[in-house]
């Protein structure tokens, strides 16, 4: 049990790998046509839980934490649109009203720091504004039901954009059916952090 | 008349098996290929093997919600919910609704079930280990409870048998506490869990090893190959895990000799005074709500432990008022689980270069190291561990400094390594813990609903410091940092390894069923589900629930054949 045989492949060999060994199974019919469908359809959300002005913060905050820069903005993935959700249909009425508090208060300390709303602000001035807000709750985090609102939003926005495709496949790493394990292999051979 | 007899002669079988789950699909199986004629019931839906798996493969982004059910559906899973991942969108549709299904609690007691054909055996963790000669024999030694009518000897060629067809990856290791099963090839451990084995090794002269899996590492009995996809409890589209829809229920149905009856609830099972024998079982058809009846020569409880003991318990008639097969009065007492959620956390420096590909279906196993040669801790029998290394996801970046652009690039690189294991402990057998029935509190079939009144005792809270603490001092050999440790035991039940409320013993004064798992009193009645358990062990137990029932269903088939049953 001390002579572990090594699997080294890189990442060509592997997925060369995973290929032969779904070419070899018999599939069943019904799992070949896998619905694509995507949960989140940016674009064409209207908020029915959020104002329009919470959506519009909501929208611009997510932004801030995922940018496009290369790879997708948190809006262009639906982000936004799974904030709303996961909070007007996974939260209780005191988790709602919580995050609700925690944003007119984000929104109403933005304003009275800069004399304007959060979402007409520059690039630069909610970024500024947003980091200071994550680095005071970094500090200040209790942990538990008491996590600072900015966090609780971070979370948000980072589940929604991981677990969207462009999220798990272009940012982060995903394959639905790895074939193989290898349990230690060079990382430049995986590229990037798996999404699951 | 010649009405009634036609229809009883159409509900008759050579046998009838309760429950489709990972040991009805055993009975079913064993039965008809001794080319009996088989009814098997079923209380909930059918379940067909890859059609009828709804999110077996879903991709993250085609869950609602990521994968979290509606706080409006919580209120239906009170109690399914309390292990902490049983309840998701791509897995709720295989557990109960406690509003539809209630039991009580004098004390908690995690019930966690689901009513389907295949059962619990689609959910399972796939943990596969053989009980050792000493798990038989520590109940005579230690004055526990009663002694088990078998021992390993009795067992051991099941457990070949079972293990053959299963399929169950790991790595041989010629240990007397957990002897080697029939191996498919074992996964890899990873770089750390290497670092983990190495130290603990050297410093305690403790094995580490791949965990023993019905997952399969090769195409196996015309199943597939596990993609190492990690989603095995969503039902496997390339029947790479041992279900019973997988696995048993096709080769049973493949002789042409069973019956499958989903929406059977089984009430009670029938007896006749003049024979000293079962002669069948009355059914509530979950739909209908019509009572029928259905005859056999032979009847295997298999409804899993709770399920086929309240059976028993519902079967009075005047030769058992206290339900069938309870002359000594232990039937329902001695409920087992496994005690754990109790071990410790680290981080790990280092291996940074290193990563894996695919998500592996099984962790790493520490085999049971106290208490192997004479008790000299301050408790008896002992535990194993289980575990697994992995690099930190996404999720370390909410709580960095980084947002925007450098967010996405830091967590776009795998984090630290960091390792956790759990301790699965032995829970003794104790008579005060127990369930029976409430007959004034019924579900919406009429049946009476389950109490519970079970509790962890002295023993296993001690053991639990061991538990706790060898975790911490193992990670800390291996060089772990930040090592934290947890103890957290929940209620009874949360193993869901509930087991040993209807035991197999050598006298009928003491126990339910004898060394073949029969009835004591009622030699057709078979009971081969966790109920049958005289002692827990500290192993995952389903692999020796297959091995007990195709050994009781081999010796049924062959006594009935000669004319005894």
């Amino acid at each position: 049990m001390d002579s572990k045989k090594k699997n080294h492949i890189n990442r060509k060999e592997a997925i060369k790998r995973t290929g032969l060994l779904l070419g070899g199974v018999v599939f069943a019919p019904n799992i070949l046509g896998v619905l694509k469908g995507c949960t989140a359809t940016p674009g064409d959300w209207t908020p029915t839980f959020f104002s329009q002005d919470q959506a519009q913060l909501v929208t611009s905050l997510a932004d801030v934490i995922l940018p496009a820069d290369g790879t997708p903005a948190a809006s262009e993935v639906g982000v936004p649109q799974f904030i709303e959700t996961m909070v007007s249909e996974t939260y209780s009425e005191e988790q709602q009203d919580r995050f609700l508090a925690g944003l007119d208060q984000f929104a109403g300390e933005y304003r009275e720091e800069l004399q304007a709303d959060y979402f007409d602000g520059t690039d630069e001035e909610k970024y500024d504004f947003t980091y200071h807000q994550n680095q005071l709750a970094l500090e200040a985090e209790p942990g538990g039901e008491g996590t600072p609102f900015i966090l609780m939003f971070k979370e948000l926005t980072m589940l929604g954009y991981f677990t969207s495709e462009p999220g798990a496949t272009e940012v982060l790493r995903y394959e639905a059916n790895p074939g193989i394990y290898d349990g230690c292999m060079p990382l430049e051979d995986v590229g990037r952090t798996w999404a699951t | 008349m010649n009405l009634n007899l036609k229809a009883k002669k159409e509900n008759t079988y050579d046998a009838i098996v309760v429950g489709t789950g990972i040991s009805g699909g055993w009975a079913a199986k064993e039965l008809t290929e001794n080319g009996l004629n088989t009814l098997v019931l079923e209380r909930g839906r059918d379940v067909k093997h890859i059609e009828d798996y709804p999110t077996a493969t879903k991709d993250p982004w085609e869950l609602p919600r990521a994968d979290q059910i509606p706080y409006e559906e919580r209120k239906h899973y009170e109690k399914q919910m309390r292990t902490g991942y049983t309840i998701s969108e791509s897995l709720k549709h295989w557990w109960i609704k406690d509003t539809d299904q209630p039991y009580q609690e004098e004390k908690r007691f995690d019930w966690i079930r689901g009513y389907h054909v295949g059962g619990r055996s689609i959910m399972w963790g796939r943990q596969s280990y053989r009980l050792a000669p000493m798990d038989f024999e520590a109940n005579a030694k230690e004055g526990i409870a009663v002694d088990w009518p078998i021992r390993y000897d009795d067992i051991a060629d099941w457990y070949s048998h079972v293990e053959k067809f299963a399929g169950i990856s790991g790595e041989a290791l010629g240990l007397p506490q957990l002897p080697d099963s029939e191996f498919l090839p074992p996964w890899d451990l990873n770089c750390v869990e290497e670092e983990l084995r190495d130290a603990i090794d050297e410093t305690f002269g403790r094995v580490l090893t791949i965990g023993r899996a019905a997952n399969l590492s090769q195409a196996h009995n015309g199943r597939g190959t596990c993609m190492n996809r990690n989603l095995c409890s969503r039902g496997c589209p390339f029947g790479a895990y041992f279900s019973s829809n997988a696995a048993t229920l096709p080769a049973a149905a493949a002789t042409g000799n069973m019956t499958l009856r989903p929406h059977s609830i089984v009430n009670e099972v029938m007896y006749d005074e003049d024979s000293g024998k079962a002669t069948g079982v009355r059914v509530v058809d979950a739909e209908s709500g019509d009572v029928i009846e259905y005859y056999a020569n032979i009847v295997f409880l298999n409804a899993s432990t709770v399920g086929s003991t309240a059976i028993l318990m519902n079967s009075t008639s005047d030769r058992f008022p206290d339900g069938m097969g309870n002359d000594s009065g232990e039937l329902g007492h001695n409920m087992m689980d496994h005690h754990f959620r109790v071990g410790a956390n680290g981080e790990y420096d280092g291996h940074e270069d290193k990563y894996y590909w695919g998500r592996r279906p099984t962790g790493f196993y520490i085999p049971r190291y106290r208490n192997l040669n004479g008790n000299d801790r301050d408790y008896i029998r002992g535990f194993g561990y289980q575990g697994g290394a992995s690099r930190q996801g996404w999720h370390r970046g909410v709580r960095e400094l980084a947002i925007g652009s450098e967010l996405k690039n830091l967590v776009t690189t795998p984090g630290k390594w960091t390792m956790g294991m759990t301790a699965f402990g032995e829970m003794l057998p104790d008579h005060s813990n127990r369930m029976w029935l409430d007959h004034d509190n019924t579900d919406k079939w009429g049946q009476p609903q389950v109490v519970f009144d079970v509790e962890f005792k002295e023993n296993e809270f001690k053991m639990r410091e061991d538990m706790k603490n060898d975790a911490a001092e193992m990670l800390e050999a291996a060089g772990m940092k930040n090592v934290s440790t947890y103890d957290d035991p929940g209620g009874p039940g949360l193993g869901i390894h509930e087991m040993g409320t209807a035991r197999m013993g050598r006298d009928p004064n003491t126990s339910v069923l004898n060394e073949w798992n029969q009835i004591h009193a009622v030699p057709n009645v078979f009971v081969t589900d966790g109920s049958c358990m005289t002692s827990a062990a500290c192993q995952n137990p389903s692999l020796t629930y297959m091995a007990l029932t195709a050994r009781a269903a081999n010796y049924a088939a062959e006594e009935l054949k000669k004319g005894n049953l």
